[in-house]
């Protein structure tokens, strides 16, 4: 006990709140900017088992504010659930670290949700952020919804049916060219910092069961402009489609293999959810003829003229040099087979 | 009615990097028009082609949503506080 004991000397934890945490599963979803300092906090406060889902690998400009990360692990080409598992292993060998290296999409989410104690929110984009929503609503679990952007951000916490939930406050994501984006506006790692940790922080409330203590309120942040807004969120809205009509649209959504632009990074992810898993070293075997090959136990990459091509055993793609999710079936179709 | 109007982060292009503007205004959609008048471009930020406050954005009068008032239509006075709050999706990793 003497790793939290400057926990638990905090009214708010105590002994009690400190079981609490140990026998506690938490959710962290997408581990970037927000997702690393959520795990971070998570994993140093005691939490039993924190399960960490992210589809991506590491990229040099992760360092400027994904905590997380370093040089040896950029050189490791190692996927981000991946490298933070270890290192946070590291940090506290008492709890359990799990990383996913997955696409988060309708086939898995629901598995992934359920029986977890708290969701946390890493991800980037309005579509994951509802289908997280309607697995938590569901599955009635609690999460926390944040993000941030240049030098601002906003994070609020979601308590199914007794607070609004993500679609009752923003019924619509907002549709592409309206609102800054990655390659626009930057991001600074104090501000994803800032609201990254007000979420841990309702996290430990969720899971010690301080709910007096919740934050009911919508935060927006600017660490630029100096600026802090609490907005009261008030009971969910009547007929929300997700808390009160339970239309589970995006849990229903997805069928067959799709495609997902990645914001700014001239990159389309090709998934193509069943499939067996892929045995890396046989598909480097058959690609050397195409160009330079390279892979460990996580990843595989192809290196072709125009295209960066990087595989995972789930079967899940990310075609680099491409924005057209035409051509980056085609390229998958040609070099790993749809 | 003289109200002051939170501008979030992604709308300050338009009103010339200001935070936060007074605008006359008897009502919110009075109050819209009137930030239209001096900034023009942002009534279509806020507002879709039927006149409806878009679902990605909400607005707050004193801390309160308009959506649990009276929408478009909630009354406004002087001193009340008016923020926009855009949904944030925030960057790519």
């Amino acid at each position: 006990m003497e790793r939290y004991a400057r926990q638990v000397c905090f009214p708010g934890i105590g002994e009690e709140g400190q079981q609490r945490l140990r026998d506690a599963h938490a959710l962290v979803a997408g581990c970037g900017a927000l997702g690393t300092v959520l795990a971070n906090v998570l994993v140093r406060a005691g939490v039993g088992h924190v399960t960490i889902v992210d589809r991506d690998y590491l990229e040099r400009s992760n360092l400027q504010r994904q905590i997380l990360f370093d040089e040896d692990d950029l050189a490791r080409d190692l996927p981000k659930a991946v490298a933070a598992a270890e290192k946070l292993r590291r940090v506290n060998p008492e709890v359990v670290v799990e990383p996913i290296v997955t696409d988060l999409n309708a086939m898995n989410v629901e598995a992934l949700v359920a029986g977890v104690d708290v969701v946390l929110d890493g991800t980037d984009n309005f579509e994951t952020r509802y289908l997280l929503n309607e697995a938590c609503v569901k599955h009635g679990v609690p999460w926390v919804y944040a993000a941030a952007i240049g030098a601002h951000g906003t994070t609020f916490p979601i308590v199914p049916r007794q607070t609004p939930c993500l679609r009752c406050v923003f019924a619509e994501s907002p549709p592409p060219g309206t609102l800054p984006t990655c390659d626009t506006a930057g991001i600074l790692a104090p501000a994803v910092g800032a609201v990254a940790n007000l979420a841990a922080a309702e996290a430990l409330k969720l899971l010690v069961g301080a709910y007096d203590k919740l934050n009911r309120a919508l935060v927006w942040l600017d660490v630029w402009e100096n600026t802090y807004h609490r907005l009261a969120l008030g009971a969910p809205v009547p007929g929300c489609p997700t808390c009160q009509q339970e239309r589970y649209e995006y849990l229903t959504a997805h069928g067959g293999s799709y495609t997902v632009e990645l914001c700014g990074r001239n990159t389309i992810q090709v998934v193509v959810p069943g499939r067996p898993r892929i045995a890396l070293e046989a598909l480097a075997e058959r690609l050397r003829a195409a160009g330079p090959v390279t892979y460990n136990e996580n990843l595989l990459r192809l290196q072709l003229p125009d295209y960066e091509i990087t595989v995972f055993p789930d079967a899940r793609a990310l075609i680099k040099g491409t924005t057209d999710p035409a051509v980056a079936r085609t390229l998958y179709s040609r070099f790993i087979g749809l | 009615m003289s109200v002051r109007v939170r501008i979030p982060t992604p709308l300050r292009a338009l009103t010339g990097g200001a935070a936060e503007v007074t605008v006359a205004g008897g009502s919110v959609a009075e109050c819209i028009a009137q930030l239209e008048a001096q900034y023009p471009g942002i009534e279509q930020r806020l507002k879709d082609e039927n006149g409806d406050l878009r679902r990605f954005v909400n607005l707050y009068v004193n801390g309160e949503d308009v959506r649990f008032l009276q929408g478009l239509e909630t009354r406004l006075r002087t001193g009340d506080e008016v923020s926009i709050v855009p949904a944030v999706a925030g960057g790519g990793t």
